[in-house]
């Protein structure tokens, strides 16, 4: 799941460094718009602005995980 | 009397009073006024000073010290790479500008590239009183900024907080939301916000259903920059049914001229409402929106050329396409206009295509607007390589973003065989802008 997330994720937003030791710091308002709604639509869970925390934001493992969470619910 | 009187007016009538809120941090009336005063001192009369902008009251502070020593104010993209910034900066600081100028704000012209637009005092202070009468600006509301403060759309909202005492509160763009749900729960009797559309559909789209909660609260919201799409539109007097709701008519070049509150039981798209008190509109033969009035640009800094080919007889000649219906209310119709409108930024697709060119391996390209579920518009740059060489979309990204601003910085790259050109020798545009790519 984390190599299809990093290809959907390279695809939407070519200037962001995935394997950024932080992603959120990396991101704007748009990038992190982004993940959520391409995530929401890749694994059709529902995600709002409570989930775009840094914590959640923080790696891919981190957005891997919080898909999973969702996905279990 | 300039914005910076008025400070200082609000330091005497209301001293302890917030002037803003930022990141936990809160400056009264009084501070900002000593604080202006001191910083106003390392400006001298008549200079141009190009500083990065910030999300932060020390921008109000600078911005305010350089109006009070009667110095030029030129806030550039905080995020505008080094050498861009120096080679503006250059431009600025041995330019001659006309006396009473305040203000000098870069945008994407009409015409493509970036242009200073010249600001005066006496704009500012039009554009303020226009807001206060069209929008509504009060003394006890809490005017929540979440855009770039050099960009007018933001920058303009600082102008009738300050004329009424009023309250800002300033965020670092709209990346955490729950930040902005934070500043609506600051206690305030009436909160209100500017939006360029892309923030409203990600707040629609992420945080819908708290919005409700909040309708007696935020007196209005106003939206510009772009036209903000129907569906959103309605939806947001769905779940804001008690607040004013207001879609602008504004640039920099022209200030803000007229607008709309769409939570009218209409809700017409494309409807920009009447001009304001310091503003009139003109319809040209052409169909294309003029205006006249205080709020207008006194001119693109260091280029009276391209300054006369929209600026003549006290009146801006704009590339929108628009019509008044009988009540006076301008309806906008469309933009005759190779610039590109990304959630609010203008892009010259030219100066996008200037920089890719410059990346080993390509050999022609272009840069076109294509459908984004937030942006409503994102740039995408078709490109053709050189034989053999195959296009790694990463590494022209960021050879871009060391560029350029970091929204003139395509979203989407696709190699192509040949990109196409008209029989002169021209990017053909027009075959890019039917095709829907």
């Amino acid at each position: 799941m984390k190599e299809r997330i990093r290809e959907i994720l390279e695809e939407a937003l070519p200037l962001v460094d995935l394997d950024s030791d932080f992603l959120f710091k990396e991101l704007d308002s748009l990038g992190v718009a982004t993940i959520l709604l391409k995530l929401s639509e890749e694994y059709s869970i529902k995600l709002d602005a409570k989930d775009a925390t840094p914590k959640n934001l923080k790696s891919l493992d981190s957005l891997e995980a919080m898909v999973k969470s969702k996905l279990e619910k | 009397m300039r914005l910076v009187d008025y400070l200082h007016r609000n330091a005497e009538l209301y001293p302890e009073k917030a002037a803003a809120i930022c990141g936990g941090e809160k400056i009264t009336w009084r501070e900002l006024s000593e604080k202006v005063l001191e910083r106003s001192a390392s400006f001298r009369k008549g200079q141009v000073v190009p500083f990065r902008s910030s999300q932060s009251i020390d921008f109000l502070v600078t911005y305010f010290a350089i109006h009070q020593a009667g110095a030029v104010a030129a806030p550039l993209e905080k995020d505008i790479p080094e050498n861009r910034f120096q080679e503006i900066s250059g431009i600025l600081t041995s330019s001659i500008v006309p006396e009473g100028t305040a203000d000098i704000l870069y945008t994407t012209g009409t015409t493509g590239k970036s242009k200073g637009v010249m600001i005066s005092h006496r704009t500012i202070i039009a554009d303020a009183e226009n807001l206060i009468e069209g929008q509504g600006f009060s003394h006890d509301l809490l005017f929540i900024i979440s855009g770039p403060l050099n960009h007018i759309g933001s920058l303009s909202k600082i102008f009738p907080v300050t004329m009424q005492g009023a309250t800002l509160y300033i965020l670092e763009g709209m990346k955490d939301l729950e930040k902005f749900f934070e500043a609506l729960d600051y206690p305030a009797k009436k909160v209100a916000t500017f939006f360029v559309p892309a923030t409203t559909r990600m707040l629609l789209m992420f945080s819908g259903e708290r919005l409700p909660k909040y309708t007696e609260k935020i007196d209005f919201i106003e939206s510009g920059a772009a036209p903000l799409a129907h569906s959103d539109m309605l939806r947001l007097c769905e779940v804001l049914p008690k607040t004013r709701l207001y879609n602008t008519y504004a640039s920099t070049e022209t200030g803000i001229i007229s607008t709309y509150n769409f939570n009218d039981g209409e809700c017409i798209p494309g409807c920009l409402g009447r001009p304001m008190s310091h503003s009139r509109i003109i319809i040209t033969e052409e169909g294309k929106i003029s205006c006249q009035g205080d709020t207008l640009m006194s001119g693109y800094v260091n280029d009276p050329d391209l300054t006369a080919t929209i600026l003549k007889d006290n009146t801006i000649y704009t590339s929108d396409i628009g019509e008044l219906d009988q009540y006076g209310r301008l309806h906008l119709k469309g933009r005759e206009s190779d610039v590109i409108n990304v959630g609010g930024f203008k892009v010259s697709p030219a100066e996008v295509e200037d920089a890719a060119m410059a990346f080993p391996g390509v050999k022609d390209c272009i840069c076109i607007g294509t459908p984004h579920p937030i942006t409503g518009t994102a740039l995408k740059l078709l490109v053709m390589m050189e034989a053999g060489a195959t296009l790694d979309k990463q590494a022209l990204a960021k050879f871009l973003k060391g560029k350029l601003e970091i929204f003139k910085v395509p979203l989407q790259y696709k190699q192509e065989e040949e990109i196409k050109r008209t029989y002169n020798g021209k990017l053909d545009r027009k075959y890019y802008n039917s095709q829907k790519i």
